[in-house]
């Protein structure tokens, strides 16, 4: 039986969910690849715990969530943070789910680069590194003959990178629209359905932990702008970064607004557009009823190519198990491609 | 009697085929055809002009047809098939000389204001709801134009996806 040694990068709620998808889907990644995955280490921010011979997921988990630090892991906790984890043992793959950080993409792009250096392959749910330099890792990747899988990074759940990539490859794809952010998404279902006001919404959602404490990043459409830059990079071949992406949040949306597009049988969504001559994430008028039309937390894209005409997809965007899913796909898709 | 058309269709092989074949297959004559590989419209189509002879009859069922094909047909006789669009703008409408707004959007070619609704809110910002009704085709031009008024009054566009 093959042996596939992960180290997981980050083990908040992403990290988590990698760490109990894998406890899950042991036997199905067996079946379907041949190969036993095992966690070698895992990582938060200051601490990790690393055995060659392979940690418990659950026991993982369960002194995260209790502890607060993987260091507090029994027999195998260790003070080793970062970088050093990499050179502390042997692994095949790194899953990163470090913080993302569009200021300098770190701790992400250090990490990345030195899993290539040393000729091994990593799956990411970041958007840091992609949103800023995503044409540097992925030819980093390249040069190195490793795999890099990123499908987490946009969507969470929903498929959109590899269905791109892989469903629809007889395809040329002419642009992507699509609603990838599912807070600002549930804040403005909750407007449209309650006739509220942004301000009160957003306190409610914050309460609720759909929205972060600092809401800034879903808001203001950075999040949905990094996503934009990812899409155009590994779906329409555009080299374009963060700076590139025209961006309006929902901040200044209204329920007047609201209301008078109501009248008009549309909705107002926090859209991103992925072609040759635009990159924009901005709040756009849709049809009831359409396509667009997806509530909740939910996110969708829908594709127009030359062939298939227009394909849609819609999938929570978001959630620990959910972003794993994704995380686990990738992995599994490099492990078939060993055999 | 005579009817002309303008039809826009994909730039691929065949697709002048299968307009032509209508014509004479529900019984009309072709009379003149203007088909330009060459110029393609704003959303990548070509244009073709053609004018048929026929009974009225015979004329209605090939247009019937060019429906159901799904061709879009962007003029008959001289008269320009109109889209509507909605958007919205947000900001101090009001002050930033509402008249003007309307008379610089009217002022863009092939298109016409038909439908508007303002909320005000005070001497807050306020929210208006705007229909147009612009030519066939001239839709992107709507949407720079407007997003350059905007921006010279400091108004939030929301437009159609
Ligand atoms: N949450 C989602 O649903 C979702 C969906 C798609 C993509 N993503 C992306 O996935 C990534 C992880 O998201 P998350 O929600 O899991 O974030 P999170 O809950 O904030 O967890 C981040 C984890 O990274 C650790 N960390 C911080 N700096 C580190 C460093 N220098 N080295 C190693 N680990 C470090 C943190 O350590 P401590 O525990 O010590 O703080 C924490 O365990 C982000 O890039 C995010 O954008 C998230």
């Amino acid at each position: 039986m093959d042996e596939c040694k992960v180290i997981i990068m980050g083990f908040g709620a992403v990290g988590q969910g990698v760490a109990d998808a894998l406890f899950m889907k042991k036997e199905l990644i067996k079946e379907k690849t041949g190969f036993e995955v095992k966690v070698v280490a895992a990582a938060d921010s200051s601490s990790s715990a690393i055995s060659a011979e392979g940690l418990d997921e659950k026991l993982l988990v369960d002194t995260k969530k209790n502890e607060g630090k993987l260091s507090a892991y029994p027999e195998f906790g260790s003070d080793k943070n970062g970088a050093e984890i990499l050179d502390a043992v042997e692994y095949d793959c790194l899953i990163e789910a470090t913080p993302t950080n569009i200021v300098d993409a770190e701790p992400a792009l250090s990490l990345t680069f030195k899993a290539f250096e040393q000729g091994k392959d990593v799956v990411t749910s970041n958007k840091g590194h992609l949103a800023l330099k995503f044409k540097d890792v992925v030819s980093a990747a390249e040069k190195a003959g490793v795999e890099f899988k990123y499908e987490a990074s946009v969507g969470g759940s929903m498929p959109i990178i590899n269905f791109v990539k892989d469903t629809l490859s007889s395809c040329d794809i002419k642009s992507i629209n699509g609603i990838l952010n599912g807070t600002t998404n549930y804040i403005l279902s909750r407007m449209t359905s309650e006739g509220s006001d942004y301000e009160d919404i957003l306190k409610e959602s914050q309460e609720l932990g759909i929205a972060e404490t600092d809401p800034t990043q879903d808001v203001e459409g950075i999040d949905a702008a990094c996503k934009t830059v990812i899409l155009a990079n590994s779906l329409l071949g555009i080299d374009a970064t963060y700076s590139d992406v025209k961006v309006e949040g929902i901040s200044k949306i209204t329920s007047e607004a609201i209301e008078l597009a109501n009248k008009d049988d549309y909705l107002i969504k926090l859209i991103s557009e992925v072609s040759p001559d635009n990159l924009q994430v901005s709040p756009r008028l849709v049809k009831k009823g359409s396509s667009y039309d997806v509530s909740g937390t939910l996110n969708m894209a829908t594709v127009k190519t030359d062939l298939a005409d227009e394909v849609s997809v819609i999938g929570l965007g978001a959630g620990s198990l959910e972003t794993a899913s994704a995380m686990l796909t990738d992995l599994i898709s490099i492990l078939k491609n060993k055999n | 009697m005579r009817m002309d058309l303008v039809l826009e269709l994909l730039d691929v092989p065949g697709q002048l085929v299968s307009v032509l074949e209508p014509i004479s297959g529900l019984g009309a004559n072709l009379v003149t055809v203007i088909h330009k590989r060459d110029y393609k419209n704003e959303n990548g189509m070509v244009p073709v002009q053609l004018t048929m002879e026929g009974k009225q009859e015979d004329l209605k069922n090939v247009i019937n047809r060019y429906e159901e094909l799904g061709f879009s047909i962007i003029e008959i006789d001289g008269v320009i098939k109109k889209e509507k669009i909605s958007t919205i703008l947000f900001g101090h409408i009001v002050d930033r000389d509402l008249r003007d707004t309307m008379d610089k959007i009217n002022a863009i070619e092939g298109v016409l204001i038909v439908g508007f609704d303002i909320k005000l809110n005070g001497e807050d910002k306020s929210t208006a709801l705007i229909n147009v009704e612009a030519d066939f085709g001239k839709k992107q031009m709507f949407f720079k134009r407007l997003e350059e008024i905007a921006q010279e009054k400091e108004l939030l566009v929301i437009n159609e996806v």
